[in-house]
């Protein structure tokens, strides 16, 4: 299969093309946004009862995950997030694996295992979540979040990540939650803990989060047993 | 400093390139990431121009604070050779950096996110009428003592950069930043308060003089409105 990214970076949405019949996508529930009607949908609980439930609770993902199967060469299916957001995609080259934050799962090729990962105390403390998403094996593998994704290419020297922004990551990182500037920082520079990305690979980052959009909105609702706003001059309008 | 501004116009990041051993002030919150070389210090958010020692710098903290900045910055330097920062803010929309000049700059106060370490921030009173819009009774007025110093701004939607000639009206909710030589005042946007409030415009900000304005193409306040009315009651 080959696919592109268009509509990046706020809207974005994946084209795959098959190349050959029976090749398949994996697709979270409701990823899917178009495809063609010979494509055969099958929906399933990948990784058994058990392991579906795993990634479920733990993973964020859906418990069910449909498979589409080519019927032919040429045919196209078109997957989206939820949020408007980036996608980005990932040749997987079944050495490495990708760990990816919960919810941002968006498909990927059959060949690739999807499995919860305890993060441990460390996803803990840094307010990222204590599982992330596992992905092993080989063939493409997408990824959705709310605003832009950026990519940063970790070297020998390390690169430091708020943990609220991390998408996903590869493999060959290893990451230690720090904490910058000391305790006045922690409580009064709004930053505090921060994860120490070290080794080789990429990280990925969401240039805007959707929690904090909803933070904003939140007071803007209309509280319980009040009038919405203005009062007197709401009749008026 | 370098700056780039990537994922424009609505999730817009900036990535500042410091050289070694370059400061940059940021708000707190605004980082995202940075080179593990960076050294990042919590201070009160204190003038720069020096002076006053810690009663001064307790006073422009807490003018930062009225016009609903933190009270704390974080300062960051480059050590052993240049490092990057990579910056934003919290609601969808663009970027822009903005260059204080002789004349300096007037902000609306959330729009601060970062500023080159030259540049004096001070909060100022907007008038009393603005005590009646949503926006704020404070503005931040940012100063600079010489060329080249910088203000990195945030906004809601898209920044629209244009030339005040004479006079001009702007609703105030679209407001991120002006030349300072500009006068202002903030007024009914039409001759009585109950027209000005049907008018749906409500408060707006009188242009008088030679200068740029930057607005923002999106109100958060009537953006939070019509979200927030959308969505079922909070309880507190």
């Amino acid at each position: 299969m080959h696919y592109e990214i268009r509509q990046r970076p706020n809207f974005s949405i994946a084209l795959v093309t098959f190349d050959a019949p029976g090749e398949e996508l994996v697709v979270e529930a409701a990823a899917m946004v178009a495809k063609d009607s010979a494509l055969v949908m099958k929906t399933s609980m990948r990784g058994g009862l058990l392991g579906a439930a795993k990634r479920k609770m733990l993973g964020g993902e859906s418990l069910f995950q449909n498979t589409f199967t080519a019927s032919k060469a040429g045919e196209t299916i078109w997957v989206a997030p939820a949020a408007e957001g980036d996608m980005l995609a990932f040749d997987m080259d079944g050495v490495q694996p990708v760990y990816i934050s919960s919810g941002n799962y968006i498909a990927s090729s059959p060949d690739i295992v999807l499995d919860s990962s305890f993060q441990g105390g460390k996803g803990f403390f840094s307010g990222t979540s204590l599982f992330m998403l596992e992905a092993k094996g080989r063939g493409p593998l997408f990824i959705g979040s709310y605003g832009g994704i950026h990519p940063i290419q970790v070297g020998p020297e390390g690169y430091i990540v708020d943990n609220y922004h991390i998408v996903a990551f590869t493999g060959g990182l290893q990451y230690n939650v720090k904490r910058v500037g000391g305790m006045k920082s922690m409580f009064l520079g709004g930053e505090g803990l921060v994860c120490h990305f070290h080794g080789q690979g990429t990280v990925w980052v969401a240039t805007r989060g959707a929690a904090a959009l909803a933070r904003f909105i939140n007071p803007f609702r209309p509280t319980e047993g009040k009038s919405k706003s203005g009062g007197l001059l709401d009749m008026v309008s | 400093m370098q700056c780039e501004l990537l994922y424009q116009p609505v999730s817009t990041m900036a990535q500042i390139r410091l050289n070694a051993g370059e400061q940059f002030l940021v708000e707190p919150g605004a980082m995202i990431g940075m080179s593990a070389n960076m050294d990042m210090r919590t201070g009160l958010a204190s003038s720069n121009q020096g002076g006053g020692g810690l009663l001064g710098k307790l006073a422009t903290a807490a003018g930062r604070m009225l016009t609903g900045e933190s009270f704390f910055q974080n300062t960051y330097t480059a050590q052993n050779g240049p490092g990057e920062l990579l910056l934003a803010h919290t609601l969808p929309g663009d970027m822009a950096m903005l260059e204080v000049g002789q004349q300096g700059l007037k902000l609306q106060s959330t729009a601060f996110v970062a500023s080159t370490t030259g540049v004096n921030i001070q909060a100022e009173f907007g008038g009393a009428k603005t005590f009646f819009a949503s926006e704020g009774l404070f503005l931040i007025s940012a100063t600079a003592q010489r060329a080249g110093e910088h203000l990195l701004v945030g906004a809601f939607g898209g920044i629209q950069e244009f030339q005040c000639d004479g006079s001009l009206v702007i609703d105030t909710g679209h407001l991120v930043a002006w030349d300072a030589n500009l006068s202002f005042n903030v007024t009914k946007a039409a001759g009585g308060w109950i027209s000005s409030y049907l008018s749906g415009e409500g408060l707006v900000c009188k242009f008088n003089g030679q200068g740029r304005i930057w607005m923002q193409t999106r109100n958060p306040q009537e953006y939070g409105t019509l979200i927030g009315s959308l969505l079922p009651p909070r309880t507190n």
